[in-house]
């Protein structure tokens, strides 16, 4: 409804053109195929760099799998993997159930992030099998657990990640079986063998579209009440409880939101790629990227409000284990990563973001959203290294007597950060081949409620409401 | 040569419109015509010349005075009367800047709302020709004039248009 | 589903302005009592201070407790005011029309009230003009900016002047209208308040603009008063239960919680009083039902982290006042009640479209809420400090005295009396807002299908 500063008339921007649903079918499932040279080469590239990640972790886990002072940097990835690939597919949920118009076209390319989830899980297996049960030499850690069984952190861990990739699935699934339905009537060879057996006999009748949206509505809900859990318990199982004395209420929320922030960057970057060389221009319009670039900046503004809450309730304590925990994590030998963070998780990204033009704009917007990637990576890597640092003996005291050392990642950390990283890229990009990167019915569905038109003597855009 | 300005009065957006072009198309000069409405209506809609303004740079100059007197204020007045309180150090950044925020944000806000009013062109006193029925869904198509000598073309314009009625004013 | 009601601007401008046109017969009765109650709560307010705090029962350890407990509380009913002008601002959701100013009046009136407390809540009230200007430099000292108790008065301030900044703002299309409505000395007034407003494009741009970027800046105010508030509490260690990071997030969100039910409270009265069912209709109502479930359950999450992380450090002092809340009488009646009203009963009501759209359910369903979070605050404050009590050899506990419910009392007469000696003059239905409604939605076929559309402008 509301413009923005606009000086003058030339720089409306002039409404999305209206394109025939068919054309949408044709255009979109075409884009399956046909992939360029450079993307086999990236494929290539991120499937090697991938395979030496998953190499790079058994050899560590066979190398150094007595040893939990060493696998931080792991522990770090599967939160940042969780944040990344977790949080992408809320894009595909929130605003549908907050009847945004804006994110139909997209939905489709924030969901494909589920699948990358199988990233989170193979990182976090070794991680569970090291992580030491509550009950170490006699003694019971501080855990949310309380009273539960020993390996009830290893259990529910794993069985949470498992659930969100199951639940993300069948989100994802949910909303495609009219697309699957369109590959089975468009596409040729296997892509329309696949399509007509996951369209299931889809038609398009008003009863499939009822049960449709209510399956969206179900699992968008379950998936976010799965991610929250899963957040809950990676940051504190394998974070908090790692370390004694700290004690942070809002760190599973700081969590939660951060990673909220990451799958938004996430989505960000994957939109102007597949813009850009796939040729959507005319399918994912400036409005995409203006909406999300508000939600970006609100969770880049929200990242500074959580730390800040946490932050500002030890500094006045100043009790021991206030004074242990912010040594740990921010002021002693992580000092260098906390401010590294600090700058590329909100400040950098707070002022690329607020300006107009930026959000109106891509390239920007995707420099931003690499650049909180980064900064989160960081900030995970302050939180997790340092916890998973603190010997198993210190574990029982009441605070943090002695501060561990900082440590600079072995060159398998490396490979298994960027192995991680790849792994969720290609995924993502293998499953374009899969399925249109963008949703067909949903863009059909913009087309056919979003219309340009003209009022009186002005231009303006008609959006139906149905909902 | 006296100022003078007429008011035609429309009930329809399409006549308001229409009136518009006329006067565009008549050779008036953009910015000696203009519409009022009671309500707002989407951004040229009746092709009317769409103003520049400089709002946005209004919270920026109040945030960074606000910004500065914060420092100022909490600074300057610990330093002048230390008083040591929990073991925290005279000048607590930490502490400092929820009030160093608070009066960014304050100063910004009222330097906002000083640019909504000054930007809007108010307070006008002396607002001009007006007529109560716009608050009632009327469309005025006001003309402000130099000379007298296209008063005449205005009327013509307005009434081809579709004007219930044409205010005079001095 | 958005109804689409085609209203012209005569009948709008008669309907939306018959609280300033026409008088109301309840009006004056309601306000005379109202009246009366605000000016018994007043002599109450000049006794104890006269008489000193003794008059209360605050005494060691429970130095805080109803006053600071409603304080909170009507800081938490003023977040209702940029919850829904703001966001839903931002959001382009065009249900939050009907409701926005009656909002932002709610903050403005609950900030005035919740600043009262502390005021009042000192030992010598009158040496806190000192603490403005001219401070009392010959004592050597300046007020403590380290303290959460001097950032709560620059936090509180600075929203209540951004929030009356912004109601002025808004009113100004209105306060045009009225001009054109009155004669005689209201003519005159409301000539000088509107300003010369005339309706040009510049000038509605403005509004447009101006409104946008009001509401962005006051949603960091919005967020960071309350925080502060918060912290309070949370930086004292010394206190069980208090020394919480997460007390920031969740009290904002209580707020928000409370906030829009006092808006749902407000809108249901708004529209039996002054026989607004044009205006103010049951989708409005299903609207704001939503938004509760999503924000309650959110701070359902909140409770549960804060409790599951206060027994997480196996801490002894904290671990006895969590047993002591659930476990002894009367905090475990107060506590169960607080769960009752605050989450139990209404929000599984509020999942049914049925309770959503019936406008007498969501009036008791709000007011319950209510209860419950004004039973939230008390229960997050008081056990905290009336734990201590067999330690300092005080024989009784904490009983708040008629005094302290008195002035409780008062302060919900005094919103109320603000509110409606402000309908008197000024609209509390934004009338231009409709207007542009009418304006910037329509119907369109999809079809044959009748589907309601919204016209946006062109980026």
């Amino acid at each position: 409804m509301a413009s923005e500063a606009v000086a003058h008339e030339s720089e409306h921007h002039a409404p999305p053109p209206q394109v025939a649903a068919d054309v949408i079918a044709q255009e979109l499932i075409a884009t399956t195929t046909g992939a360029t040279g450079r993307f086999k080469a990236w494929a290539w590239i991120l499937g090697i760099l991938s395979i030496a990640g998953i190499v790079a972790l058994i050899v560590k886990f066979i190398d150094q799998g007595d040893d939990s002072t060493k696998w931080g940097y792991v522990a770090a990835m599967v939160s940042f993997l969780l944040s990344l690939a977790g949080g992408a597919p809320m894009v595909a949920m929130a605003p549908v159930m907050a009847k945004a118009n804006w994110v139909r076209p997209i939905t489709r390319i924030a969901s494909l992030f589920s699948f990358a989830g199988v990233a989170t899980l193979i990182m976090l297996i070794p991680l569970v099998a090291i992580l030491p049960p509550l009950v170490t030499e006699g003694a019971r850690r501080r855990t949310v657990w309380f009273m539960a069984p020993d390996y009830s952190p290893h259990f529910w861990t794993t069985l949470g990640l498992v659930l969100l990739l199951v639940t993300g699935i069948m989100l994802f699934y949910s909303a495609a079986l009219p697309d699957f339905a369109s590959m089975r009537d468009h596409s040729t060879g296997w892509r329309q063998r696949l399509g007509k057996r996951l369209a299931r006999g889809w038609v398009g009748t008003d009863a499939q579209w009822r049960t449709l949206r209510m399956r969206i509505g179900m699992f968008g809900t379950f998936y976010f009440f799965i991610l929250v859990f899963v957040n809950f318990l990676i940051s504190t199982d394998f974070g908090q409880s790692m370390v004694p004395g700290w004690r942070d209420a809002i760190f599973p929320m700081y969590h939660t939101v951060s990673g909220f922030q990451a799958g938004v960057a996430g989505v960000v970057i994957a939109l102007y790629f597949s813009r850009k060389y796939m040729k959507l221009e005319k399918y994912v319009h400036m409005d995409a990227f203006w909406s999300l670039g508000r939600l970006l900046f609100a969770l880049t503004l929200l990242w500074i409000y959580f730390f800040y809450s946490s932050f500002i309730v030890f500094w006045y304590g100043r009790s021991e284990n206030d004074i242990a925990t912010l040594d740990l994590l921010i002021k002693g030998p992580m000092m260098p990563v906390f401010i590294a963070a600090m700058l590329l998780i909100w400040f950098v990204p707070w002022w690329i973001l607020i300006w107009n033009k930026v959000r109106r704009g891509t390239g920007a917007m995707v420099v931003g959203s690499f650049i909180i990637l980064i900064g989160l990576l960081l900030d995970r890597i302050r939180t997790f290294v340092p916890a998973w640092s603190v010997p198993p003996d210190q574990i029982h005291e009441k605070w943090l007597k002695v501060i561990p050392d900082a440590y600079w990642p072995s060159i398998f950390d490396v490979l298994i950060m960027v192995g991680g990283i790849s792994l969720v890229a290609l995924i993502v990009m293998l499953m374009t081949r899969v399925i249109p990167v963008l949703s067909v019915w949903q863009v059909q569905e913009f087309n056919l409620l979003s219309k340009p038109i003209k009022y009186i003597r002005g231009h303006a855009t008609l959006v139906a409401k149905p909902d | 040569m006296s100022t003078q300005s007429i008011l035609g009065l429309f009930q329809q957006p399409e006549s308001a419109a229409d009136a518009m072009d006329g006067l565009k198309e008549a050779g008036f000069e953009l910015g000696t015509f203009d519409v009022l409405t009671g309500t707002p209506y989407p951004e040229g809609a009746f092709g009317e010349y769409v103003p520049q303004h400089r709002l946005f740079r209004f919270p920026a100059f109040g945030a960074i005075i606000g910004f500065t007197l914060s420092i100022f204020l909490t600074s300057v007045t610990q330093l002048a009367y230390p008083m040591v309180t929990g073991g925290k150090p005279i000048l607590s950044i930490f502490a400092m800047l929820i009030i160093m925020y608070e009066m960014t944000m304050l100063a910004g806000v009222i330097a906002t709302v000083i640019g909504i009013v000054f930007e809007s062109r108010l307070p006008n006193m002396k607002p001009g020709i007006y007529d109560t029925r716009i608050t009632e869904g009327w469309i005025g198509v006001v003309v402000t004039f130099d000379d007298d000598s296209k008063v005449a073309d205005a009327e013509s314009v307005l009434n081809k248009a579709g004007a219930l009625e044409i205010k005079h004013a001095k | 589903m958005q109804q689409r009601r085609e209203l012209d601007q005569v009948y709008t401008n008669r309907k939306l302005l018959n609280g300033q046109l026409d008088t109301p017969k309840w009006w004056a009765p309601t306000v005379t009592i109202l009246g009366i109650v605000v000016v018994l709560g007043l002599i109450v307010i000049a006794v104890m201070i006269n008489k000193g705090l003794g008059m209360t029962g605050l005494a060691r350890p429970v130095y805080w407790g109803l006053f600071i407990t409603t304080f909170v509380f009507w800081v938490g009913i003023s977040h209702a005011g940029i919850m829904i002008s703001a966001i839903l601002r931002l959001t382009q959701a065009e249900w939050r029309r009907p409701v926005t100013r009656a909002a932002e009046l709610l903050t403005v009136f609950s900030l005035l009230t919740a600043l009262v407390f502390p005021l009042i809540h000192a030992g010598r009230p009158w040496r806190i003009a000192y603490w403005i200007m001219p401070y009392d430099l010959a004592r050597g000292i300046y007020p403590n900016i380290r303290s959460p108790l001097i950032m709560d008065p620059v936090a509180i301030s600075t929203y209540l002047t951004g929030s009356t900044l912004f109601l002025y703002i808004a009113l100004l299309p209105d306060l045009g209208n009225l001009r054109d409505r009155t004669t005689g000395w209201k003519n005159a007034m409301y000539t000088v308040l509107a300003l010369g407003w005339r309706g040009n494009p510049r000038q509605w741009k403005m509004q447009t603009v101006g409104g946008i970027l009001l509401s962005a800046l006051m949603l960091p105010i919005f967020v960071s008063v309350h925080s502060i508030v918060s912290w309070d509490f949370a930086v004292a260690s010394a206190v069980e239960g208090w020394h919480s990071t997460i007390f920031a997030p969740y009290f904002v969100i209580g707020a928000v919680h409370s906030g829009v039910s006092a808006v749902v409270t407000m809108m249901a009265l708004m529209r039996w009083l002054w026989k607004w069912d044009d205006f103010i209709r049951p989708e409005h109502f299903d609207a704001l039902a939503r938004l509760l479930i999503v924000v309650s359950t959110g701070w359902l999450g909140f409770t549960f982290l804060e409790l599951i992380f206060a027994l997480y450090g196996q801490d002894a002092p904290e671990i006895a006042l969590r047993e002591m809340q659930m476990f002894q009488w009367p905090w475990n009646g107060l506590f169960i009640l607080f769960f009752l009203t605050a989450y139990a009963i209404p929000v599984p009501m509020w999942l049914f479209k049925r309770v959503r759209t019936n406008i007498a359910l969501m009036f008791w369903t709000s007011i319950l809420v209510n209860i419950g979070m004004w039973l939230e605050r008390f229960l997050i404050i008081v056990p905290g400090l009336a734990r201590r009590t067999p330690f300092v050899y005080t024989w009784e506990a904490y009983r708040p005295s008629a005094v302290e419910w008195t002035i409780f009392i008062w302060s919900f007469a005094w919103v109320t009396f603000l509110m409606l000696l402000f309908s008197k003059f000024f609209p509390l239905v934004p009338l231009f807002e409709q207007k542009e409604s009418q304006v910037f939605t329509t119907d369109v076929m999809i079809g044959r299908a009748k589907v309601p559309a919204i016209i946006r402008e062109a980026d």
